[in-house]
């Protein structure tokens, strides 16, 4: 069967593009890098791809807000493009400036489990960390083993890097993380790695830098109705093989026994892209 | 045009928070101490455009204000709006950028802007401006809102308006307006008489910021009284005996010392009355530095392109080499922190960008020498104090690296008392590039004929950025001038880097080179010289604002462009990619083999001199230097007396604190190191990732463990004894940092990067003999160690006027050579870091501790406290360099191997210092004795700075191999990582010290963390 043909956007200040690019190809993907102003001017389709990526960075330099510019690019530009992807089924991540890109569209959260597909209305934001610093520090994550989220399948605790300074989730009232906690949508969160893996998730807000940004109820990442669009923070492409991750000398970096790519020096990023590899081949 | 003002300010409520504003309220406490209440953030814009007010109103929660977390209003100032802000404040203060400054928010604004109203036709000079008001509640008495709003602005560049705390009361809101600039007016060119005095022409050099000396106006001065001369200028057009301001301007940019490096190119008479040496050195450059590399270059196959390129580029496997360079950001990081240092940064990821056929930035440096953060004495005129260029600094290389895209992987920071007067700002780039492009071309060379068109890319010419070169070349003074100052724009440049990267796979590019020192008139020239000659047509080329005249034109230094070369039938498909990615990419020249830099504006010559002249036509220096050896008061231990218990153990806590061993952690740690996803060793490494990294290594082709190594050596104290001494450990440090990550020692190369002060015997500078002596036994030394080692320096760059003012009040910096090192490291899987990986493991020194305490960092803090009396004494040595390296080789393919994993360079503050560090990133306690390291001192084994060593950490089930691995080199066990709290250092029977680890690592962090906390 053909690779899942990914685009992975750059352009403007997107700068994860190259490793995205690679991860997605490491699983089995046949990613493309292609400016977005190749899909604004309609020179390229988003139909001719099966997955999207849109990989972090600093899009416009964040200024006015992180992911807005871009954001507003995609929103007014491939609004059709974008809906007409998600109700064909077709997977979308956004990493860190991407999430922050996905929020500010809309596409993430999204409407509601009633009317799941995109309506380009932002509902929730990503703003400065409380610390007020930028920071590139190593945190770990634990999943809802009950999200619809299909990008997350299986995977219940990785450790990863969050690089930025706007990652603070924020919504309006509580209500509307009810909702989504109900959907199961609060699909990643910061946990504390001394609690037993598949009890660190808490409402609570954890303290710095175990949530590296204040984010409320800890959220590391969320994915809308479909479990389609999944964004999140931090950065599981930069641990795609455990060389990359800090504990390496140690000889305790965690990841699989063994992988058909990189033998026993996989990461624990990579399943992630894997998951929409495999998704979209178990479905076409 | 009408301007609309919009205003956002952070929604209240639970859970939310105006972080811009606890930010400052945080600093005036860290900084300051001082104690405000809280302060609130405004952001503005000021939106010169003709879309109504209305049309602008209706969505403004498109663009300027996010609906979630933000309130917004349109044409009302927040501050008067008692809904928003109930309670008054006690002062408030807006600061806005000045007319013609980089406003990289406003530019953002514009482009989001257009992207809302996309069938308006936006008028010509529409655009936006960006402001911030801050609102101070519950200020302590006493705090002048002059003085505040003197902390939040450089008035170099940005203007702050005030209402104190009556303005407050009655409402008189600050309300910055739109910062229009005045039109100017084009100056046609000038004929420049030169037919005048000798004083005359050096009071020309000096008022028009030419930084020429009288021996180089008079070579000028004569080559226009030569006939042929005059005659081929009359057959174009152009005044005949007489310069024209265009081309007196472009001789002193490419003239300049920064360009020409003209006190490394000099004839020096070097005496030295201690030895009786009478010599003369014809060019330190060529002797010292690129002649050991041209021989090196004759014995290996992967040096590819040393010195004539913008960065030296090495082959790194079959399919890939890698390139580095460093360069300097001194003097206008001095004038304006931020903007200097941004400049700095994205500046040498610019000369990757112009290596070979363009090589892709892939990691980043930064070292920073600044005055003590602390810092409680006077302040020079015109200074700011340490503790805000180190932040200005910081935030400029953070935006410039961060919104690149470049992790930054290695660095370091150095403080001293001298740097106050200017601080050395050292940023350094790596590149990578395919050896091979699609069409078959090395990539590492450029491929200009006559006949191509020259293209300037991404950025517009502006007033900004004129005479950096000259500049940079003149010591600092209360009048230095703010044209030398410029804001970087990262994102014109990633939009640039991505364009030209992708024409580069095209096979679009013949020749490229970056815009820096010098502009258009260095670029465009240097490039000319393969060709021999090129025709520019300055009319055509881009500017921020229109008036500027022809010779500034030429020589700006603004900032994001590239000057590139495209044979004319891939113009178009050039043009196209260039409006793909939305950069201004504009033909300028062409180029010729006419023989001459041929400028026009439009159909007028105003520039015509021979590419011959202009490159090789300045005379060389003549200089002398005499060496005598410094003679500080000593440094004498042994006469202090110390508690008998704590004694020791005090020490190391007080070592930790100091700001040249003391964590950097919270500074580093907002740097992205880890985009790209290649950074195998980080800045900080160990259990909980805050101990010490010694080199950074990068996996840089995806799924691949093939590595490469970063690392850096820099030790300007020294020089207070001798600079060849600080130049031989400067590079011993660089390459044993880069051995503790196992690199292959017979594949690396080194960049020097010199920071001198003054060195030429003058009024000014009546020492100038003996700096020149340091810069040569330095550069001796260089070539003595580096010879030593088989490590070819590729790449350099020099700094030679670093000093502050004149006479009594001059203040020059100490010496000092920056040494980088990049090289293989074969397999990233077997690397070490410094962290000590568990109890059991048996802790070696290996190297040799001598008697060496001279400028040592323990004497410099008890001379400083007052308990010792100086610093002098014998300085750290490398008398062996050829026997240090195989030492170096035997231990790095013990890492390579995997039979290491904890390895440390032990340098500043000696093996106590070391083994704390390896307890801190382990958070775990040792055992050490340093009885067997030597017949020196307790002192010198303990705290002494001799070269050459590490502390290695091994496995007890290694232990045996590691010995026999190591046989014949000199190694000694010093003891056992334990399971306790507390490392402890003993003399045989003597404990000398016993300190708790979550002591030292309280020690070693707490002094440099200037955040302020995150509550």
């Amino acid at each position: 069967m053909a690779a899942p043909k990914v685009a992975v956007l750059f352009g403007f200040g997107i700068n994860c593009d190259h490793e995205t690019a690679a991860v997605f190809n490491l699983v089995g993907g046949d990613a493309e890098r292609v400016h977005v102003n190749n899909f604004v001017s309609g020179n390229r389709s988003l139909d001719d791809f099966e997955i999207l990526a849109v990989p972090g960075g600093f899009s416009f330099g964040d200024h006015l807000g992180s992911g807005r510019l871009m954001g507003n690019r995609m929103r007014f530009a491939l609004r059709d493009q974008l809906h007409a992807f998600v109700a064909a089924g077709k997977p979308i991540i956004g990493i860190c400036n991407g999430f922050q890109v996905l929020v500010k569209t809309g596409l993430l959260p999204g409407p509601s489990a009633q009317t799941p597909l995109p309506d380009f209305v932002q509902r929730a934001s990503l703003t400065l960390n409380d610390s007020g610093r930028y920071e590139d520090r190593w945190v770990t994550l634990e999943f809802d083993a009950e999200s619809p989220c299909i990008w997350t399948k299986g995977i219940e605790r990785i450790d990863c890097p969050v690089r930025h300074g706007e990652g603070k989730f924020v919504m309006p009232s509580t209500t509307d993380f009810d909702a989504l906690a109900a959907n199961n949508q609060l699909t990643v969160r910061y946990v504390d790695p001394s609690t037993p893996v598949g009890k660190g998730m808490t409402d609570r807000p954890l303290p710095f830098p175990l949530s590296p940004n204040g984010s409320m109820r800890n959220i590391a990442g969320i994915c809308d109705a479909t479990g389609l669009v999944f964004g999140l923070m931090p950065h599981p492409e930069a641990v795609y093989a455990k060389w990359l991750h800090p504990d390496h000398t140690r000889n305790t970096a965690p990841g699989p026994l063994t992988s058909d790519v990189l033998g026993e020096w996989e990461g624990e990023g990579l399943q992630i892209f894997r998951n929409a590899v495999e998704y979209v081949l178990g479905n076409r | 045009m009408a301007v609309t003002r919009v205003e956002v300010t952070p929604k209240q409520g639970e859970g939310m928070r105006d972080v811009r504003g606890d930010v400052v309220r945080r600093q005036l406490m860290a900084d300051h101490n001082i104690k405000v209440e809280e302060v609130r953030s405004i952001n503005g814009f000021l939106i010169k455009s003709n879309i109504s007010k209305a049309e602008i109103t209706e969505r403004v929660n498109d663009l300027f204000s996010d609906p979630i977390i933000e309130d917004v209003l349109t044409d009302t100032l927040f501050l008067s709006s008692s809904e928003h802000f109930p309670t008054t404040p006690a002062a408030a203060i807006t600061i806005g950028f000045k007319p013609g400054v980089t406003d990289n928010p406003g530019s953002a604004a514009f482009d989001g802007f257009k992207t809302i109203f996309p069938h308006h036709d936006h008028q010509r000079d529409a655009s936006i401006s960006t402001y911030h008001t801050y609102a101070f509640f519950g200020l302590p008495e006493g705090v002048s809102t002059e003085w505040l709003a003197s902390t939040l602005h450089n008035n170099l560049i940005q203007r702050a308006v005030i209402t104190d705390a009556n303005g407050c009361s009655n409402g008189q809101w600050p309300a910055i307006d739109y910062p229009e600039k005045p039109p100017q007016i084009l100056t046609p060119p000038q004929r420049m008489n030169l037919e005048i005095s000798d004083e005359e022409l050096l009071s020309l050099s000096e008022t028009g910021l030419l930084a020429l000396n009288l021996e180089e106006m008079q070579t000028i001065q004569s080559h226009y009284r030569d006939e042929a001369i005059r005659q081929s200028r009359a057959a174009v057009g152009i005044v005949t005996d007489a310069p024209t301001d265009v081309e007196l301007e472009c001789l002193a940019q490419t003239w300049s010392e920064h360009c020409k490096h003209k006190i490394f190119a000099s004839k020096i008479h070097h005496i030295d009355p201690e030895t009786g040496e009478d010599s003369v050195i014809d060019s330190i450059f060529k002797t010292h530095i690129m002649k050991p590399t041209h021989d090196m270059q004759k014995e290996v196959d992967w040096l590819l392109s040393v010195f004539h390129d913008n960065s030296g580029v090495i082959a790194w496997d079959d399919d890939w080499s890698v390139c580095m360079k460093a360069e300097t950001h001194n003097s206008p990081s001095a004038l304006d922190p931020y903007g200097g240092a941004m400049t700095g940064i994205v500046g040498v990821n610019r000369d990757i960008l112009g290596t070979g056929l363009g090589a892709r930035p892939i990691a980043n440096t930064d070292v920073f020498c600044f005055g003590p953060p602390n810092w409680e004495g006077e302040l020079p005129d015109n200074l700011f104090h340490p503790s805000r260029v180190f932040r200005g600094v910081h935030a400029g290389v953070r935006v410039g690296g961060n919104e690149s895209g470049i992790p930054t992987v290695n660095g370091a920071i150095v403080f001293d008392d001298r740097y106050i007067g200017k601080p050395l700002v050292y940023c350094g780039t790596v590149g990578i590039m395919p050896r091979k492009l699609p069409d078959g071309r090395e990539s590492h060379i450029k491929t200009p004929t006559a006949g191509d068109i020259v293209y300037m890319v991404g950025g517009r010419v502006g007033y900004d950025g004129i005479h950096g070169a000259t500049f940079s070349s003149l010591e600092l003074t209360e009048e230095s001038p703010s044209s030398a100052v410029q804001i970087g724009d990262p994102i014109t440049q990633k939009k640039m880097l991505d364009m030209v990267l992708e024409a580069r796979d095209a096979g679009l590019i013949s020749c490229i080179t970056d815009n820096g020192a010098g502009g258009l008139s260095s670029s465009i020239g240097e490039m000319a010289t393969y060709t021999d000659g090129c025709e520019i047509d300055l009319a055509k080329v881009p500017l921020k604002q229109p008036g500027l005249s022809a010779w500034e034109i030429l020589v700006s230094e603004s900032q994001e462009r590239m000057t590139i070369a495209v044979k004319p039938e891939d113009c178009a498909a050039f043009d196209a990619m260039a409006q793909l990615h939305e950069v201004e990419a504009t033909p300028v020249a062409t180029f010729t083999n006419t023989g001459m830099f041929h400028v026009k504006y439009e159909e007028e010559t105003v520039a015509y001199l021979s590419i011959e002249f202009l490159h090789d036509g300045v005379p060389q220096l003549q200089l002398e230097s005499e060496w005598h050896t410094p003679t500080p008061e000593l440094f004498t231990p042994e006469t202090i007396s110390l508690p008998e218990k704590a004694g020791h153990s005090n020490l190391l806590l007080r070592m930790l604190a100091q700001p040249n061993i003391a964590s950097k952690e919270s500074w580093v740690r907002q740097y992205d190191h880890e985009v790209i996803a290649q950074t195998v060793i980080k800045p900080f490494v160990g259990v909980e990732r805050d101990g010490p990294g010694d080199a950074g290594v990068i996996a840089p082709i995806h799924g691949d463990p093939h590595g490469l190594v970063i690392s850096c050596g820099i030790a300007p104290r020294y020089s207070d004894l001798d600079a060849g001494a600080m130049a031989a450990a400067s590079i011993d440090e660089a390459v044993r940092n880069a051995v503790c990550a196992g690199i292959n020692v017979d594949k690396m190369a080194g960049l020097d990067n010199f920071c001198w002060p003054d060195s030429i015997e003058s009024v000014k500078t009546p020492d100038g003999k003996f700096k020149l002596a340091q810069l040569v036994r330095a550069n001796r030394e260089l070539e003595r160690v580096c010879r030593a080692y088989r490590l070819p320096c590729v790449s350099g760059k020099d700094s030679m006027k670093n000093d502050y003012g004149t006479g009594e009040k001059k203040i020059s910096i100490p010496p000092t050579l920056l040494y980088s090192v990049f090289g293989d490291q074969p397999d990233v899987r077997f690397t070490a870091t410094s962290d000590f990986k568990n109890p059991g493991e048996k802790v070696y020194l290996v190297g040799i501790s001598k008697e060496e305490l001279g400028a040592s960092e323990i004497s410099f803090m008890l001379r400083d406290s007052g308990e010792a009396n100086g610093i002098g004494g014998q300085v750290p040595l490398l008398p062996n360099p050829e026997i240090n390296i195989t030492t170096y080789r035997a231990l790095s393919t013990a890492i390579q191997s995997g039979l290491i994993r904890t390895a440390h360079d032990c340098s500043e503050g000696g093996v106590a210092v070391a083994a704390a560090e390896m307890c801190i990133g382990g958070r775990v306690g040792a055992n050490i004795d340093i009885d067997g390291t030597g017949d020196a001192s307790v002192w010198s084994r303990l705290w002494g700075e001799s070269l050459g060593r590490f502390l290695v950490g091994v496995q007890p089930e290694n232990e045996d191999a590691f010995i026999k691995w190591m046989a014949g080199h000199p190694i000694t066990i010093l003891g056992t990582v334990t399971e306790s709290e507390n490392l402890t250092i003993s003399d045989g029977y003597d404990v000398l010290i016993d300190v708790e680890t979550n002591s030292m690592v309280e020690a070693w962090q707490k002094t440099l963390d200037m955040t302020g906390g995150v509550a």
